[in-house]
């Protein structure tokens, strides 16, 4: 999908969906493997193992414990996956695109600006991460557990320098807030089709299924 | 002991890098101009990465270590002593040798680059290497650095040890010259024999290169030394 605005919409409307019941989070599964990349969308990013493996740990947990597991691990999987399909799918200026669109160009260019700089910072992050280990490797230190408390330090340290960095760099350029953009967006064949189909998803998780029947009766 | 590249290969995007050769034990000093992918081959000799075609055969070589060009790469540690300490090395001696005597309990992200490239590189220099890769040891580090840093190179005698830099001011003494033209990693031959045929050589031996005078290797008392050589 390349209309940002549309696959932001989308996004938001499936998560909506996931979140509100299981049958909206399977439904949302399905438009998840129609309409995108798929698996390539997980192994684009380095923290979507990481993530997933968190809300597996977490809907154990509230399984052992007598909650409902199940339903929280289907809806956060559900709603995980197309964050990541999100994120896999953006280019870089698109938020300040999309931010200056329905905000303008003041209170959206500065929301678009922390977006972009939140989203490098994360590409920043993975570099780092690999960085760090590879400083482990050379050291033939195990990266570890032992290993988080200093490799976290180093890297808070590296993105509080970074941002000072870039906060003077935005005030030697002049910036005292608001900007001038002029948003584009491009729009594929199927873009339409893609957000039409997601909003099936939501009907399901709005509607009890038992509903949906007796309408169609 | 000796590292391999067998016709290795390495293509991003518009950036080509390939070559051949064999590194033996000795100085061997791989110049090259800014993007021409020294630090693609200092990774792949550091079996930190792989070329996309070719072989990488290394035969006798133990331990193995790349002194990357930025040193706040290398950290680990939240202190200086602790830095320290995680290369397996006593704190107060390699402080002295960096010039840091007494800033143990320091943040080392409290020093300038060049100090942290200082730290850095008299870690590097405290332990024996097989194989030893300097990806721009001179870089953020001030003449006298540079001087320090070329004399602390030339004297390691034992392993394997490769620059790769465009730095050509302050240089130490190599035993063998390589070089990287248009994406070829092309061996030169041993110093000083391969210096007439370096092609991008550094400004000053290319005017002593106009006058028929060489140098017997590449370090500031050499050059020095060519330069002030009268002829019988």
């Amino acid at each position: 999908m390349q209309d940002a605005r549309l696959r932001l919409l989308t996004v938001i409307i499936l998560s909506v969906a996931s979140f509100l019941s299981v049958a909206g989070a399977v439904a949302a599964f399905f438009w998840w493997m129609i309409f995108t990349p798929g698996i390539r969308t997980i192994t684009k990013s380095p923290f979507a193992l990481f993530f997933l493996g968190f809300t597996g740990s977490v809907s154990a947990l509230l399984w052992f414990s007598g909650g409902d597991g199940i339903s929280y691990l289907v809806r956060m999987a559900v709603i995980l996956l197309l964050a990541f399909y999100a994120y896999s799918g953006r280019a870089p200026g698109e938020f300040l695109d999309l931010s200056v669109w329905l905000f303008g160009r003041k209170l959206g260019f500065d929301i678009g600006l922390a977006a972009e700089m939140s989203l490098q910072g994360m590409d920043i992050l993975s570099d780092e991460i690999r960085r760090i280990r590879v400083a482990f490797q050379l050291k033939s230190i195990k990266f570890g557990f032992r290993s988080i408390i200093p490799a976290a330090g180093l890297l808070i340290h590296s993105q509080f320098a970074r941002a000072e960095e870039q906060a003077d760099l935005l005030a030697v350029r002049g910036y005292r807030g608001g900007g001038m953009v002029c948003p584009g967006f491009t729009r594929a064949k199927g873009d339409l089709s893609a957000f039409l189909s997601a909003i099936l998803p939501l009907i399901l998780a709005i509607m009890p299924v038992g509903d949906i029947f007796i309408l169609l009766q | 002991m000796e590292l391999e590249f067998m016709d290795i290969q390495v293509e991003r995007d518009c950036f080509l890098i390939q070559g051949s050769g064999i590194f033996t034990p000795g100085i061997h000093l791989v110049s090259g101009r800014v993007g021409s992918g020294k630090t693609t081959l200092a990774m792949i000799a550091a079996g930190l990465g792989m070329p996309d075609r070719g072989v990488v055969r290394r035969q006798g070589i133990g331990s193995v270590m790349l002194s990357m060009q930025f040193p706040e790469q290398h950290l680990t540690g939240s202190t200086l002593e602790s830095e320290i300490a995680s290369w397996r090395l006593d704190p107060d001696p390699v402080l002295a040798l960096a010039g840091l005597s007494g800033r143990g309990k320091d943040d080392p992200f409290s020093l300038s680059r060049g100090e942290l490239k200082r730290l850095h590189l008299a870690c590097i220099f405290s332990r024996p290497f097989d194989l030893l890769i300097l990806d721009e040891p001179f870089s953020a580090l001030d003449c006298r650095g540079k001087m320090t840093t070329a004399d602390q190179i030339g004297s390691i005698r034992a392993g394997i040890t490769i620059i790769f830099t465009h730095e050509n001011q302050h240089l130490p003494r190599v035993d063998y010259l390589w070089e990287i033209r248009e994406g070829a990693l092309v061996f030169l031959g041993s110093v000083p024999e391969a210096l007439v045929g370096w092609k991008n050589k550094p400004a000053v031996l290319a005017e002593l290169h106009k006058r028929g005078v060489y140098p017997k290797n590449l370090s500031t008392a050499d050059i020095l030394e060519a330069a002030c050589r009268t002829h019988d």
